[in-house]
């Protein structure tokens, strides 16, 4: 380390300084912030990613203790986590895909003029703000034959051969928090994209229009290419939520009937919270961790490729 | 290439009337420009022709054919907007041969048009370039280029030079014209610049208020401006407009200076006489004296604001170089056959 004696200006004092100041002093500026991202973060991931490879289970504190890879033995074994795995990806890329469709044709509805358009614009969000509780237990009771009228309606136009409750019936009982889900992230990406659709300059339209573009065309090659970064990191964003979001399935199905609507999160919660298997939780929620990273980098490498401004 | 006429053309936005009465025939291949203030409507005028902005009022020909309600994409124009609108997220070959993307052509005969364009226009090296590492100029150039291989019928340019430094614009100018030569198109040119209007202009339509003021060819607006707008629009520096009345077949100035024009109809209110149109002169001899408050020596021209007994300021070009300075005495002429006289309505009256 640097002794600092006293020296002649312009002795060798400038070359000990140096090595301080380049190497050890910036990293001095920074320690503070290190130290609380690796206090919040770092530490309570590594604690849990470590979790994963012991055997934590509250039921069977006398059972603790390091157990290696056999966690990820069981998970590989595990039928269903892997039936968990294929409802996770029906129900994020279900959600996610009906969520931006609809989201960007509200968007590009809400983007013309018509009058009233503020008060629209402000109803949208609304689904956004109402707790996300709340909106479990109001769509497991529209669900609900007894109270709610969808069954009903859905049977009328002969979606269904009678008004039966569709979260109880394990081929369907998926599509009932997708519903909710839907309803409740539609306003998200209309705000978004709203927000970037309203940044395109007109004039990029009335160009395209004399340059002979039709109405298709037009939002082909220059709406899309412009909300295109909006996209990639919406959709990424909300990805990541939906797949890790267990609210609205905990709380309309719990994961039932016979697991059809378990997905990886509402899986690791009810082992955690339920059989108390923390070890075996982290190690699901460390699988989701590992599918999310990969998700995310795809996307990554996807915008770097197609996203231009 | 294209005839354009312009029957009765209005425009209202609710009860709020912004253009009216608009009449204007475009030859094929003639260059038009439309100039005015600010808010005259010329631009939406443009914009009107262009079919982005409907027509409330009156009727718009292409070669003689109706073309109110069609879309800008059936009028087979091309435009030059004044923020050039280049399409960011597309290189320059792209954004030039957009136009041909979107009708499907074939992508050899898009590359040899635009490559052909690019080299008229010097861009071909930067062809591959986005919008954004572009300089002004080059943008400006893109944005003619992409016109051209847009072969339209006429071309229109909303105020393409305003946002380019003063020897870019003179230079970008020079461009337009030779691109006019070259293809010989009908061209709708819309500026505030007079410069821009006199040296690019077949005929230029001089518009103040929604309406047009007169329509003729740049000489035409300056030797006979129609009213006292126009002689006070066109033309720099600008008119000097006096006050006067008639006293039989002359006019009286209000420093007692007699006048005599030709042709005169109706009673005179004011006196127009263009800068250059004085000349210098012995003061005991002169139409008015005064002194010289401001001289600016330009090299090819001087330009004396001088203070007239009896009437106030008044300018005064002069070719070369004149001796003179501020504080100096000065007898000053006119030359009564370049004198142009106002009625109270600021129309021209004498022939």
């Amino acid at each position: 380390m640097t002794t600092f004696t006293n020296k002649a200006p312009g002795g060798t004092r400038a070359r000990t300084s140096l090595y301080w100041r380049y190497l050890v002093e910036p990293y001095l500026y920074l320690t503070p912030a290190i130290l609380l991202i690796a206090l919040v973060m770092l530490f309570p991931l590594i604690v849990g990613i470590s979790y994963s490879f012991q055997t934590v289970n509250l039921l069977h504190l006398d059972k603790g203790g390091w157990a290696g890879l056999s966690n990820y033995a069981d998970l590989w074994a595990d039928r269903k986590f892997w039936l968990a795995l294929e409802n996770t990806l029906v129900w994020t890329f279900g959600s996610v895909f009906f969520q931006f469709t609809l989201g960007l044709g509200l968007a590009l509805l809400l983007n013309t003029r018509f009058p009233g358009r503020r008060v629209f614009q402000a109803l949208v969000f609304l689904p956004w703000a109402v707790p996300t509780f709340l909106t479990a237990l109001i769509w497991a009771w529209l669900f609900n034959p007894v109270i709610g009228p969808l069954p009903h309606w859905l049977a009328a136009v002969g979606a269904l051969s009678e008004p039966y409750n569709i979260l109880g019936d394990p081929e369907l009982a998926i599509w009932g928090p997708i519903t909710a889900n839907i309803w409740y992230g539609v306003p998200f990406f209309a705000i978004t994209l709203l927000a970037a659709l309203q940044s395109i300059p007109s004039e990029l339209y009335e160009a395209a229009e004399i340059d002979g573009a039709t109405a298709w065309q037009s939002f082909t090659k220059i709406t899309l290419p412009f909300l295109a970064p909006m996209i990639a990191i919406t959709v990424m964003l909300r990805t990541i939520w939906i797949a890790n979001f267990a609210d609205l399935i905990f709380i309309m199905t719990a994961g039932g009937p016979a697991n059809s609507t378990q997905i990886l999160s509402t899986y690791v919660f009810t082992t955690a919270f339920k059989k108390l298997d923390f070890g075996y939780a982290s190690t699901i929620a460390v699988a989701l961790l590992g599918l999310l990273f990969i998700y995310a980098a795809l996307v990554l490498a996807l915008r770097r490729k197609f996203v231009k401004v | 290439m294209a005839r354009l006429e312009l029957r009765d053309i209005g425009k209202s936005y609710g009860t709020m009337e912004v253009l009216r009465d608009i009449n204007l025939s475009v030859a094929d291949g003639e260059f038009i420009v439309l100039v005015g203030p600010s808010g005259c409507g010329k631009s939406t005028l443009l914009r009107m022709i262009a079919g982005l902005e409907p027509i409330t009022h009156g009727e718009l020909l292409i070669d003689g054919r109706r073309m109110n309600d069609a879309a800008p994409r059936d009028r087979d124009i091309a435009m030059v907007f004044q923020s050039y609108a280049l399409y960011p997220h597309m290189d320059v070959a792209r954004n030039m041969g957009f136009s041909m993307e979107i009708r499907g052509a074939r992508a050899e005969e898009r590359r040899s048009k635009v490559a052909a364009a690019a080299k008229t226009l010097g861009l071909d090296v930067l062809t591959e370039r986005l919008p954004k590492a572009l300089s002004g100029g080059q943008r400006q150039r893109v944005a003619m280029g992409r016109a051209i291989v847009r072969d339209p019928q006429a071309f229109l340019f909303d105020e393409p030079l305003s946002n380019l430094d003063a020897a870019l614009r003179v230079e970008m100018r020079l461009e337009i014209a030779r691109l006019h030569h070259r293809l010989g198109a009908t061209m709708v040119y819309v500026t505030h610049d007079q410069v821009e209007a006199l040296t690019l202009a077949d005929r230029i339509v001089v518009m103040n208020g929604g309406i047009v003021q007169q329509v003729g060819t740049p000489l035409e607006l300056y030797d006979t401006p129609a009213n006292r707008f126009v002689a006070q629009f066109i033309g720099s520096p600008t008119m000097n407009v006096l006050p006067a009345s008639r006293e039989g077949g002359d006019v009286r100035l209000s420093n007692g200076a007699l006048i005599s024009l030709e042709g005169l109809e109706g009673p005179v209110a004011e006196l127009g006489i263009r800068p250059e149109h004085l000349d210098l002169a012995d003061p005991d001899n002169a139409t008015f004296t005064g002194s010289a408050d401001v001289v600016e020596h330009l090299g090819s021209d001087t330009n004396i604001y001088a203070q007239i007994d009896g009437i106030g300021p008044l300018m005064v070009r002069q070719h070369g170089h004149v001796a003179l300075r501020a504080g100096d005495r000065l007898g000053i002429v006119v030359q009564p056959e370049r004198v142009h006289a106002f009625d109270a309505t600021g129309a021209r009256i004498n022939s």
